[in-house]
């Protein structure tokens, strides 16, 4: 199912980082992972050798209240608020380096992909230079490897969360604001993305994928989808379209090159070029989109696409036709 | 805190550290506030029309060359110049006070009446609103009793998808025919002696939301239509349909590749911004050209001499722009083409990826200009975007373009490159209120038509004075239904005042005087060689004023709120009748003709808020009116 | 018995009967908050709905069917959705009406009753409501009516959804949707229907 010259889908983690985000975000884990352990050990050593120290006293005979004489407790206190000061100050530093090396975008200007974030899947628009080149694609990013790529995140709804731990951190969608984030992938690759803030009922299931492919395979990709939805020449095909047109579909969707143009579901003019269907939950096979298609509550209870009760003969033609959108 | 007590100093070190310690932090949780600050910037200082100079000066003037006048009112703008003046001059200042209610008649119609009647061989067509149904009046008897009546019966269905009222902007007359539009797109012929009907032509569909509304206009035996449906993603043409036979000759459209758009090797658009290849297709994102909008469902010009008609295209579909990135051509732009073949020679687009609705439909009316020396063959636009365009008519470079309202959307028109210079702030957003858009949608000037007199040199500009508040919303399309994306609450704009008469001078770019009205003045305007102006309100007053200084000269209340174009012309007695079609409605009067509930502000399109009092100042109705000297 | 015992068992009475208001209160909701994702079979479609209240000879009782969702808030806020997704909102505004008539106020040319508002919906009307039968699902239908009714509060006051302040400039200055009470319409008493 994946192409040649792509490593296998990788462990989602975020220690496993494939870009130059991630790599700096897994390097701050083990530091913070570091020092805190560190911290961790010296105050429990601390604490053992505190509790040793009262117990061989108190053997000795020797009474506990004059150990807490005035003077010995300011050393602590200053030594602990100074302590303190200093960590705090050095994650700071820490916090802003990262932040500043996290923030800025490549002086040149990188591919710019508006991602929204629906309740619950992804729609991706590639912004391009001039209007016409512009096209827009659901659940699938393709970048090109070793290139700055500038995401742009908007939601309609509510707060959603953009995560590809390999890739980068979690940058929020938030109603009503714009927020950007750049990232890079440095190997070429399939990652898995999800939602990082809860959304709603299917927030479980709002997963997303990103394929990192070389600059030619992914101009490829992009000339593809650029273009209108592919005409359905044989009957099967036809009949399937009919099918799309007149009866609910096009209340929700769109493809490209017909007269169905609604945006409240994802577009589906290049939906055969999909690895994945319903934002990541099924592959994208004949018999998961009949699923999907006649009874989506059974698989993601309470999605916005309601179930649809078609003909045998009809289901089959529409199957034809929507697997005939490469 | 408590005070120290006797154990002093450690207390009081302890209480350093404490107090150094929250000082710290205080400190540090405020740096990254510092960091969070953003400039705001200076809200725009907004555009208004300059201070009224004085009345009429004697300054040079734009003329035109006239026909002969016949006393009639033949076409809806009377003349292809579109000025929409008469050489009667029976009707003064100084007698206006006289005038008297000669016969009235009703249209058995009770939606909004936007046409004109036109006279014709001492014969009155009257042609309603949806279902478009065509009066024939005798003038030659007294009270003008009816001759006969066509009845197109339009599909009822086309009701819903008209987006403005059920109007009809009027019928022409030529060539011994009757030549109007009917609301579900078909163009009509009828005998203008015997009413019967001589073709009937279905030009467009309503299952794609695309209705009619215009009046056509008949230039050298081809009738010209278009279409409208902008609110709806209808693609807009322009079809001529041979006036003889009713036979399809050709169709322009406004969006899509060149070939569509007859855009040739006679094409030259005058600024760089308008040159390129298919750019009704490229300044659009992947296929949204097809329900791009576009539509002609305004006024027709045309020069004989150049052999070219001039019109206005409308707004692009959504009206949510980030739906539609790129300049969107050949929306909201203004086109000049050759009748015979319809090919463009050149068009400019003055609103580029508009933001608020502001069709570019509005009359281009055909004035000969002195111009820094030399006369300029040239027409004047006022758009819905607030400017009044001077341009020349035959290059369509633009002489001047001067603001005849409040605006808070643009800073100005750049002359040396055609562009409109917007103001960043007042982009509409998905899921974002932005407010004070001024003008607001209906434009400084919608539909409504001004008129000229070469007398006075002054151009009759009805329109309002509204600003809006806008929020975006994801629009879907879905064939037949509207598809707009937009939230919008409409109010008056700055004196509170909705309505205005304007007197444009234009040469000089600026207003020689103004009437505000109560409420949007959305009826057309006649001017007469005798020097009045005849307007109407939408709370029912029709009125007379001096076209030299707009002092008022005569009112009347008729029996519902004037939308409609006023006319002038002799009857068969020799006197000198004036004529308009009462009865409210249009996108202004929704709120009666449609009986909406202005608890929901944005009924209407947004309208509905805006006025909240019309119910109380008028009801709806559909009766002609005639005035004459007694 | 002691003062204290008294006390005691009064406490524990008032405990107990509070408990037991809370509770029922509790399944008072619960038709409110239930999600019907997937009707089956889905609502079915009315027959026999009159839109006219003339019946010769004797009338038959014209009680009106009650919706399915009408009380339900999740469904109620589901049409609301809907209603925008559809484009009903761009004939329809808000409820103030435009290109269609007002939804909210007191005037309703086909019925105000659930089923007569769902055929206007399914079956489209002569004077431009488009017919949506085959394009929208049953249950979403029955949604919409919900909505709709709430629209001009017909339905219960808990089953409304919020009302849209955000395009006002102040909280309540005549919101996009404020039935408390419905608006009388300004219809003059005779049809203009042609």
């Amino acid at each position: 199912m994946l192409q040649g010259g792509l490593r296998g889908a990788l462990n989602q983690s975020v220690l496993e980082a494939s870009g130059p985000q991630a790599a700096k975000v897994e390097k701050l884990w083990w530091f913070a992972f570091t020092t805190a352990a560190i911290v961790y050990l010296l105050t429990m050593a601390a604490l053992w050798w505190a509790a040793h120290r009262a117990r061989r006293r108190e053997l000795r005979g020797e009474r506990l209240d004059e150990a807490y004489a005035e003077p010995r407790m300011t050393r602590g206190v200053t030594w602990a608020t100074a302590a303190t000061l200093v960590i705090l100050l050095l994650f700071l530093g820490t916090d802003l380096l990262v932040g500043r090396t996290l923030s800025p975008i490549p002086k040149k200007q990188p591919l710019t992909i508006e991602l929204t974030g629906h309740q619950w899947w992804w729609e991706v628009a590639y912004a391009d230079s001039s209007a016409h080149g512009r096209f827009t694609t659901a659940n699938e990013i393709h970048i090109p490897v070793g290139e700055p790529v500038l995401f742009l995140l908007q939601s309609p709804d509510v707060i959603h969360s953009f995560w590809v731990p390999n890739l980068a951190g979690k940058k929020d969608l938030i109603p009503g604001y714009t927020q950007s984030v750049w990232f890079q992938a440095d190997t070429a690759g399939l990652y898995r993305g999800q939602c990082a803030e809860f959304c709603g009922l299917q927030h479980a299931k709002m997963a997303l994928q990103v394929v990192a492919e070389p600059r030619t395979k992914y101009e490829e990709w992009a000339t593809n989808q650029q273009k209108p939805a592919a005409n359905a020449t044989d009957p099967v095909s036809s009949r399937g379209r009919e099918v799309f047109l007149t009866g609910t579909c096009v209340m929700c969707h769109a493809i490209e090159g017909t007269s169905a143009g609604s945006h409240a579901g994802p577009d589906l003019t290049h939906l055969a070029s999909r690895r994945t269907i319903a934002a990541g939950t099924l592959p994208n096979t004949r018999g998961a989109l009949a699923g999907w298609i006649v009874d989506p509550q059974r698989i993601k209870p309470g999605t916005r696409m309601p179930p649809n009760q078609l003909k045998p003969q009809d289901l089959d033609a529409l199957l034809t036709y929507l697997q005939s959108l490469k | 805190m408590a005070r120290c007590g006797p154990e002093a100093s450690y207390c009081r070190r302890q209480a350093l550290t404490f107090v150094t310690g929250m000082r710290l932090v205080v400190v540090l949780s405020v740096l990254p506030l510092a960091a969070a600050c953003t400039r705001e910037g200076k809200p725009e200082p907004p555009r208004e029309a300059a201070a009224a100079a004085l009345p009429a000066s004697a300054g040079p003037r734009a003329s035109v060359a006239l026909d002969a006048e016949d006393g009639q009112w033949a076409m809806p703008m009377k003349s292809y110049s579109g000025i929409r003046y008469s050489q009667l001059t029976e009707i003064t200042p100084a007698n206006a006070k006289n005038l008297k209610a000669a016969w009235t008649f009703s249209t058995s119609v009770m939606r909004g009446h936007e046409e004109p009647p036109i006279v014709v061989n001492n014969t009155m067509y009257v042609l309603t609103p949806y279902p478009n149904i065509l009066y024939a009046l005798d003038l030659t008897l007294p009270g003008a009793p009816k001759k006969w009546q066509y009845e197109p019966k339009p599909q009822s269905e086309a009701q819903g998808v008209a987006c403005c009222d059920v109007v009809n902007r009027g019928p022409s007359f030529a060539d011994g025919k009757i030549v109007f539009n009917t609301l579900d797109d078909h163009v009509v012929a009828v005998d203008a002696n015997t009413g019967k009907e001589v073709w009937k032509t279905k030009v467009g569909d309503i299952n794609i939301g695309e209705t009619m509304t215009m009046a056509p206009l008949v230039v050298k035996g081809k009738v010209l239509v278009g279409n409208s449906g902008g609110e709806l993603g209808v693609r807009g043409w322009l079809k001529a349909l041979d006036l003889a036979s009713g036979k399809l000759l050709w169709t322009a459209y406004s969006t899509g590749p060149d070939s569509d758009v007859k855009i040739g090797s006679r094409f030259k658009a005058y600024y760089p911004k308008d040159r390129g290849k298919d750019l009704g297709e490229t300044t659009w994102q992947g296929e949204q050209w097809k329900i791009g909008g576009g539509n002609v469902w305004g006024w027709l010009t045309y020069d004989p001499q150049a052999n070219l008609v001039y019109y206005g295209t409308a707004n692009p579909g959504p009206w949510n722009p980030d739906q539609r990135p790129g300049d969107n051509k050949w929306t909201s732009a203004i086109i000049a083409r050759d009748p015979d073949t319809g090919e463009a020679v050149w068009a400019y687009q003055q609103t580029p990826h508009d933001l608020h609705d502001y069709d570019g439909v509005n009359e281009s009316v055909l004035l000969d200009v002195p111009w820094k020396g030399q006369t300029r063959k040239a027409l004047i636009h006022p758009d819905r975007n607030g400017y009044v365009y001077l341009m020349d008519r035959m290059t369509g470079e633009l002489l001047s373009a001067e603001p005849f309202g409040y605006i808070t959307t643009s800073r100005r028109v750049n002359l040396s490159n055609g562009s409109l210079e917007e103001v960043p702030d007042k982009k509409p957003e998905v899921g974002k209120v932005v407010r004070m858009i001024c003008p607001a949608s209906p434009g400084t000037k919608d539909w409504q038509p001004s008129s000229f007199s070469p007398r006075t040199g002054l151009l009759y500009i009805p329109h309002q004075n509204l600003c809006e508040d806008e929020e975006g919303v994801e629009a879907n399309y879905i064939a037949g239904t509207p598809y707009v994306g937009m939230n919008v609450r409409m109010y008056a704009g700055p004196g509170g005042h909705r309505g205005e008469l304007t007197a444009w001078d234009p040469i000089a770019g600026r207003p020689a005087w103004k009437i505000t009205e109560k409420f949007p003045v959305w009826s057309g305007t006649v001017v007469t060689a005798g020097d009045v102006v005849f307007y109407g309100t939408m709370d029912g007053w029709f009125k007379a004023v001096d076209a030299r200084n707009g002092a008022p000269l005569w009112q009347y209340k008729v029996g519902s709120g004037i939308i409609g174009q006023p006319i002038t012309y002799r009857g068969p007695d020799g006197k000198q009748y004036v004529a308009v079609m009462s009865g409210v409605g249009g996108w202004a009067g929704a709120i009666v003709a449609g009986g909406l509930d202005p608890q929901d502000s944005t009924a209407a399109l947004g309208f509905a808020a805006a006025m909240k009092d019309l119910p109380d100042a008028t009801q709806k109705g559909g009766t002609l009116y005639v005035f004459s000297l007694p | 018995m002691s003062v204290t015992n008294r006390r005691g068992s009064a406490r524990r009475r008032l405990a107990t009967g509070a408990g037991v208001i809370v509770l029922l209160s509790l399944l008072s909701a619960c038709d409110r908050e239930q999600r019907r994702f997937r009707e089956n079979p889905p609502s079915a479609s009315p027959s026999n709905v009159r839109v006219s209240a003339l019946q010769p000879g004797t009338v038959v009782d014209t009680t009106h069917v009650a919706g399915p969702y009408d009380n339900n808030a999740w469904a109620v806020s589901e049409g609301q959705r809907l209603f925008g997704w559809y484009n009903c909102s761009g004939c329809h505004a808000n409820g103030g009406g435009g290109m269609g008539p007002p939804l909210m106020d007191d005037t309703w040319i086909y019925g105000s009753g659930p089923e007569q508002i769902y055929n206007t919906i399914v079956q489209g009307r002569p004077n431009g409501m488009p017919s949506f039968a085959g394009k929208i699902p049953t249950p979403q239908v029955w949604m919409l009516v919900a909505y709709v009714r709430s629209l001009s509060a017909q339905n219960a006051s808990g089953a409304r959804t919020s009302r849209s302040d955000h395009m006002m400039m102040y909280p309540g200055s005549g919101s996009l949707q404020d039935p408390a009470k419905p608006q009388q319409s300004f219809h003059p008493p005779a049809s203009e229907m042609p």
